[in-house]
């Protein structure tokens, strides 16, 4: 699958975010759900900045308010206090009939149960978010076919989703939320429903993205084999940032042991050479 | 992938609904067009209805008018067939209710075209073929002896009627008894009555429905005034000779008979009748008017105590049949009005309930397709749709639908109209309904046929009316789709 993007013929042209520079701020970030008489906070006080060309994955066990934070960061949510700078525009301050664009122009969604329209076929679903940008129908036609050529579904352009396995509707679903260069791709659990062959190749997919495209992708996840592929990991509890570990970027060169320094595999749970488990942080990736 | 495409692949995706929500909005639809047709067609049917009572009504009272101060002298009827038969007079069957009644009311008349009278057995065995038929000749110093000798008279008018034709030999057969009788098969029938102003100005001798050239003027000799039966008999026109019993005779004009009983009539002078049928010096019938029609009584028993040989006829019974026959019509008319305007009011509740219906289907489906996309909507919406966009979908959804519906309703509709608008609607088609009864009767009287059928105007109407609903259904649904939140998208499934 990699190979695709990497000899992709024609690269597909993106305007890649400078790298270094904040794509997302999140400022003293808040929200609360009331249930009935009480108020229930999902975040408190969250600040995270998010540069461009990041890969990060965000953990935290059930409830502690991940599903929440991706909502309010795809302004699908509105934060009850703080600030969502996107891109340096403040979509905190927009209002909902501004926000569609916002999730049309600068998001990318990839979704657990991949959400495609089952009517539509592949090529169709990777068009949808095309739609009322003023592209020519002939240049969405040409845009879908080569995202879906980068994500290694040459041929498969006009099969319905019905007739590709679960891994190729993640596949289409991602190449959907590239369809208009987003600076953002926010994935919520897109391993979840996935075998682990499929989990793994859904894995270097977007890492693959994210190294030779540049693509900034914020990624919740339960799986800490994924979690791991990413360069950073954020534990969320209770609507708190509670800790941040560097990742193995799966494609990086030289993946070192953080114990020892010795080389180690992909995959690999536990160093080689000492024998420590890579990552001593077993409060982590329980939830 | 513009939103049409989608609504469209929508719509087939599940197959099965759209064809049951199809064909249900299509024969809701159907009914919607099938009603306003019936109710016009049924409008027609009353208006021609009412307006043939009307006209029916309004001859019979002036038929009332007229004959109130009229009576009818003649001799009895003997069976001797001579040449020349004078026809019964009993009847008086000129211009009054053979039209109308039948031969019933007037007592039918003996040589009328219509063979044995009206049609009705009253008419067949009582005025016509037996006893009506051979009106023997009177004196025509009747005339002026009657004039003279009896006070209160107005007008007499003497008048000879004969006819032509052949004597044919018929068994008849009626509920089991046998005759042999002989009648005379009628060529035409000559009416001889007097040119003189006073009775042409006066009184109603002559046809008024002239439709070529110009009626007899007082006074002419060697004219003859022929009925459209007559002028296709002879082959004569306006301004031609005809000859008649060797006497040839100047067409005037043609008149169209107001009445069954005078299709074969054909007019002349009194006295030129008198001659040319051997009959100078005789009448066949006297028609006596009174001054007035409290007198009529009292002038009808003085002729007959003056000439108890005659046969008098007074209008009085012929008058009570009238108003009856009147009070019947006027009956009918009213009875006609009121099926009209029921026919509407059930015609409006109908097209309510199907209005609401069609609504509430459209409304349903729709509610429940967007309830069962809600993670779609949520996915659309979370990608970047806008809530008008979304909204449009949905709404172009409904709308498409009810547009297939329409369609499919038009098409039905121009097949079962007829059926489904008798079937609504209580006085169109068969009439098996009470209201509906009096109007179709009518109808078979006086000549409206109520047939439900679909304008373009209605098919036009079907289908603005099915897209004016699919909008109006959809349009709740849609904005609840557009309301989904993006969220949505995010459920588990």
């Amino acid at each position: 699958m990699s190979k695709s993007v990497l000899q992709s013929a024609k690269p597909v042209p993106q305007a890649v975010p400078q790298s270094g520079k904040p794509v997302l701020q999140l400022e003293n970030l808040s929200k609360t759900y009331t249930l009935g008489k009480r108020d229930v906070p999902a975040l408190s006080n969250l600040n995270l900045i998010v540069n461009a060309g990041e890969f990060v994955a965000i953990m935290g066990p059930s409830g502690s308010g991940k599903t929440t934070l991706l909502n309010v960061i795809g302004c699908i949510d509105k934060p009850t206090k703080g600030k969502v700078l996107l891109d340096g525009i403040d979509a905190s301050a927009l209002p909902e009939n501004q926000l569609y664009k916002i999730r049309r122009d600068k998001m990318g969604f990839v979704f657990q149960t991949f959400n495609l329209l089952p009517y539509l076929n592949a090529r169709e679903n990777v068009e949808l978010p095309m739609e009322g940008r003023g592209k020519s129908k002939s240049e969405q036609k040409k845009r879908a076919s080569e995202l879906l050529a980068m994500v290694g579904l040459s041929g498969r352009e006009e099969h319905r989703p019905q007739r590709l396995s679960a891994g190729e509707q993640q596949r289409v679903a991602i190449a959907r939320a590239l369809a208009n260069s987003p600076a953002i791709i926010l994935a919520d659990e897109p391993t979840g429903n996935l075998d682990s062959e499929n989990k793994q190749g859904i894995i270097k997919l977007l890492a693959n993205l994210n190294l030779t495209q540049g693509t900034t992708i914020i990624m919740v996840t339960h799986d800490s084999q994924a979690a791991r592929n990413t360069e950073r990991m954020l534990l969320l509890k209770d609507g708190k940032i509670v800790k941040e570990m560097q990742g193995l970027h799966l494609n990086k060169k030289n993946q070192t042991c953080p114990h020892c320094g010795s080389r180690i595999q992909i995959n690999d749970d536990k160093c080689p050479a000492c024998k420590k488990p890579i990552y001593a942080s077993d409060e982590l990736f329980s939830s | 992938m513009g939103i049409v495409s989608r609504a469209v692949r929508n719509i087939s995706r599940r197959k099965m609904r759209a064809l049951l929500v199809i064909i249900a909005l299509g024969f809701a639809l159907s009914i919607m067009i099938s009603i306003p047709a019936g109710v016009l067609a049924n409008q027609k049917a009353a208006n021609t209805v009412s307006s043939n009572l009307s006209n029916v009504i309004s001859q019979t009272g002036a038929s009332i008018n007229q004959t109130l101060t009229q009576i009818d002298c003649s001799l009895a009827p003997s069976f001797s067939g001579f040449g020349f038969t004078p026809r019964n007079s009993t009847s008086g069957g000129g211009y009054t209710l053979g039209q109308y009644g039948g031969g019933g009311t007037s007592g039918g008349s003996g040589f009328t075209p219509g063979q044995f009278g009206g049609g009705t057995v009253g008419g067949y065995f009582g005025g016509g073929a037996f006893s009506g038929g051979r009106a023997s000749p009177m004196n025509e110093t009747l005339y002026s002896d009657i004039n003279s000798n009896i006070s209160g008279i107005a007008a007499v008018e003497p008048i000879l009627q004969a006819s032509e034709g052949n004597n044919v030999t018929r068994n008849l057969d009626f509920n089991g008894y046998s005759r042999t009788i002989t009648t005379l098969d009628v060529e035409y029938t000559i009416e001889g009555v007097p040119l003189t102003s006073y009775f042409v100005g006066n009184y109603p001798i002559l046809p008024t429905n002239i439709t070529a050239g110009s009626n007899l003027q007082v006074g002419v000799s060697g004219d003859v005034l022929l009925s459209e039966n007559n002028s296709a008999y002879f082959g004569a026109g306006v301004g031609d000779a005809v000859t008649i019993l060797g006497q040839s005779f100047t067409v005037v004009g043609i008149y169209s008979p107001s009445s069954v009983s005078d299709t074969q009539t054909l007019y002349m002078s009194l006295s030129e009748a008198q001659a040319l049928t051997n009959n100078t010096g005789y009448i066949t019938s006297l028609t006596v008017f009174a001054q007035n029609s409290g007198d009529v009584s009292a002038v009808a028993s003085a002729i007959s105590a003056l000439h108890p040989e005659l046969t008098v006829t007074t209008a009085q019974s012929r008058e009570s049949a009238l108003s009856t026959e009147e009070s019947t019509y006027t009956t009918e008319l009213a009875n006609a009005n009121a099926s009209d305007s029921q026919t509407n009011s059930t015609a409006i509740e109908e097209i309510v309930v199907v209005v609401l219906a069609t609504s509430l289907i459209v409304l349903f489906v729709m509610l429940y397709t967007v309830k069962e996309r809600t993670k779609e909507i949520g996915t659309l919406k979370a990608i970047g749709f806008s809530n008008s966009t979304v909204m449009s979908q949905f709404m172009l959804e409904g709308v498409l639908l009810s547009m297939i519906a329409g369609v499919v309703g038009i098409a039905i509709g121009s097949i079962a109209a007829p059926t489904i608008a008798s079937l609504l609607l209580p006085s169109v088609g068969a009439g098996s309904r009470t209201a509906g009864a009096v109007v179709v009767s009518g109808t078979t009287r006086f000549g409206g046929l109520a047939v439900a059928t679909l304008t373009p105007e209605l098919v036009l109407l079907g289908f603005g009316v099915a897209i004016l609903l699919g909008t109006l259904g959809s349009l709740y649904p849609a904005w609840r789709a557009a309301k989904i939140r993006p969220a949505e998208a995010m459920r588990y499934e």
